[in-house]
């Protein structure tokens, strides 16, 4: 793009030194932490973490809930977007609009009207029993369930918002075309909307899987101490125990895992390209 | 690059520092809640008498102390407020220094417990607070800390989770109910755990509780009374137990950071926040329950703070050696009995 490459280095020089020293920098020197004993490098601070018992449910907890979240946004994304860009222009607008208007509001509040909905005196329970579904309340606050759908709210407008702009560019005659050539609905799905709308679905499946993991203030609200993910116990670790390593151990654990499912997923989508 | 930066950064703030030093300036680091009215009834006044600057540091504890050893060798805070455990912790790091009790006019007005709660002067006491348990009227009685783990409570009861500073002091009092005065509070917290699944969540801030007991989630916790006055007026009958094991707390401390340059300063600011008519100002105002023996309060302010010697004398509190002694351990034992 420039003539002169070194006019394009020179630009891109100070955001890059930016990014690096107050960026890079620092988190390599707190995840090197992990990497770090008495007696030189070594790995040791992984066993020890691990061979909690907690730790290990912990570690678990959150990569079930983290695998729940996607997939289930990804089913109810594929609905919801489907369904989205089958709409006129102007109703398309509008729909869109609605699902990205939740991502707009803090996740504090968001999390907050779960707090009173999920409640023994919430809408949900209200209506179970006065409905005569159930005699006493059921305790959903403070329980993976309530960590589950405060987490599956907080970011399924991602997925529908990645599988949208996928569809869209599908071409458009492609699933009338496979409907005329006999295929039924499941298919059509199958064979036709998933392939072409695979890098949408794993860019939105990192984005609620990373996106889960990581999340601090959902778990930390609808689950507190009762129910620790790694998020909320890096937290205690670092706010209560001082306990740094086992910090730096719990961050590199959630970084490696966010890496490892994009590539996963990006396998998958690919294994799927390469059969036809 | 780094090291280019670093001491760009470095002599930034030392050109600063020496401005500031010009106009006679104290920083205090201190607790964020209720600093609107700190601004007006403490630092303001303040700075009239001194003719100096007051600049406020806030945050939790753990940010405050980091940020104080951090700077361990160029002090940025003179005077610091923390709990005593604390406290004794930053102590033993040996970032703080003795506060020069002779300095200040106001010591002997203090109570006895207030005087010297962590050895060598270390800290000075400047208020402290009951905790007990804020209950239902309406739906059971608890006159004992163990009703918290009744069949009565079982579903309806929050305890305050070990990492906050109301966990200890409960957990011991619940020991103290089941016969085991022990400070490894191994049995209460073996006793919890088996219970787990009666008690709700274990809070980490009183705001939250607050709100469970507003929605009807529970039906009692243990709480320090400075959070009472949440809990009194929210529209449901609320009650503050007089548990026949008595009652816990805690009590925070003034300290003075290690070499900071600016004792005589602190000292000043320190026997004025002391003062009769300071701690009465904060009492009126429902923030700090008095550690000055001479404060008079009228008994509709005194219900509500931890107030008189009577009171103060009846607190079991848990030491701050204790605490930071056993910490680590406590949270150990809850992790593996507890939350699993």
């Amino acid at each position: 793009m420039f003539e002169n490459r070194a006019i394009g280095l020179a630009l891109v020089l100070p955001a890059a030194i930016f990014a690096a020293a107050l960026f890079l920098l620092p988190v390599g020197i707190l995840l090197a932490e992990a990497f770090q004993t008495e007696n030189g490098w070594s790995v040791s601070a992984y066993g020890e973490f691990f061979a909690s018992p907690r730790n290990q449910t912990v570690f678990f907890r959150t990569l079930r809930l983290g695998a729940l979240v996607a997939g289930v946004s990804a089913v109810v994304g594929y609905a919801a977007a489907f369904a989205i860009v089958s709409l006129p222009p102007t109703s398309r607008g509008r729909m869109f609009g609605l699902v990205t208007l939740p991502l707009m509001i803090s996740p504090v509040a968001r999390t907050y009207a779960w707090l009173v909905i999920l409640g023994r005196t919430g809408f949900i329970n209200k209506f179970l029993v006065d409905l005569g579904i159930i005699d006493t309340p059921l305790r959903i606050l403070f329980t993976e369930t309530a960590v589950f759908i405060g987490l599956l709210q907080l970011f399924l407008p991602l997925m529908i918002i990645s599988l949208v702009s996928a569809m869209e560019n599908m071409p458009r005659d492609a699933v009338p075309a496979a409907r005329i050539l006999g295929a039924n609905w499941f298919q059509v799905f199958w064979r036709v909307i998933l392939p072409l709308t695979r890098e949408g679905l794993v860019i939105g499946g990192t984005l609620v899987f990373t996106g889960s993991m990581t999340a601090y203030i959902t778990p930390a609200i609808l689950g507190g101490s009762k129910v620790l993910m790694l998020e909320t116990l890096l937290y205690q670790r670092v706010t209560v125990a001082n306990d740094f390593v086992a910090a730096s151990v719990i961050a590199m654990i959630l970084i490696v895992m966010s890496f490892s499912a994009n590539l996963l997923l990006k396998r998958l989508a690919t294994a799927r390209k390469s059969r036809k | 690059m780094m090291k280019t930066l670093i001491l760009a950064g470095a002599s930034t703030l030392a050109l600063s520092a020496a401005a500031l030093a010009a106009d006679k300036t104290l920083t205090i680091s201190v607790y964020s809640f209720s600093q609107d009215a700190f601004q007006e009834l403490v630092y303001k006044p303040f700075e009239e008498i001194c003719g100096c600057k007051i600049v406020v540091e806030t945050g939790n504890s753990v940010e405050r102390m980091a940020k104080i050893e951090a700077n361990k060798d160029a002090p940025v805070i003179d005077m610091a407020v923390l709990s005593t455990h604390d406290a004794l912790g930053a102590a033993r790091k040996g970032l703080l220094q003795p506060v020069d009790v002779a300095a200040l006019s106001n010591y002997d007005k203090l109570y006895d417990i207030a005087k010297d709660p962590l050895g060598d002067n270390m800290g000075v006491g400047y208020t402290f607070y009951a905790t007990s348990i804020a209950y239902r009227s309406d739906k059971v009685t608890v006159d004992s800390w163990a009703d918290l783990l009744s069949p009565e409570l079982a579903g309806n009861v929050a305890l305050p989770d070990v990492t906050t500073n109301q966990g200890p002091p409960a957990l011991y009092m619940i020991g103290k109910a089941m016969g085991e005065t022990d400070t490894s509070l191994a049995a209460p917290i073996e006793a919890v755990g088996e219970k787990a699944d009666d008690i709700v969540t274990f809070y980490v801030r009183s705001s939250q509780l607050a709100q469970l007991m507003q929605q009807e989630e529970i039906w009692a916790a243990p709480v320090g009374r400075f959070a009472w006055g949440r809990f009194k007026d929210n529209g449901f009958p609320m009650a503050w137990a007089t548990p026949k094991e008595g009652q816990t707390g805690g009590m925070n401390v003034m300290v003075m950071t290690a070499n900071n340059g600016n004792e005589e300063l602190a000292l000043q600011f320190m026997d004025y926040w002391l003062s009769t008519e300071v701690q009465t100002a904060l009492a009126n105002a429902l923030i700090d329950s008095p550690a000055n023996a001479e404060v008079t309060v009228s008994d509709e302010v005194a219900a509500n703070l931890t107030y008189g010697a009577g009171t103060v004398a009846q607190l079991d509190l848990l030491s701050a050696e204790t605490i930071l002694d056993n910490r680590d351990s406590w949270l150990e034992q809850w992790n593996t009995k507890v939350v699993k």
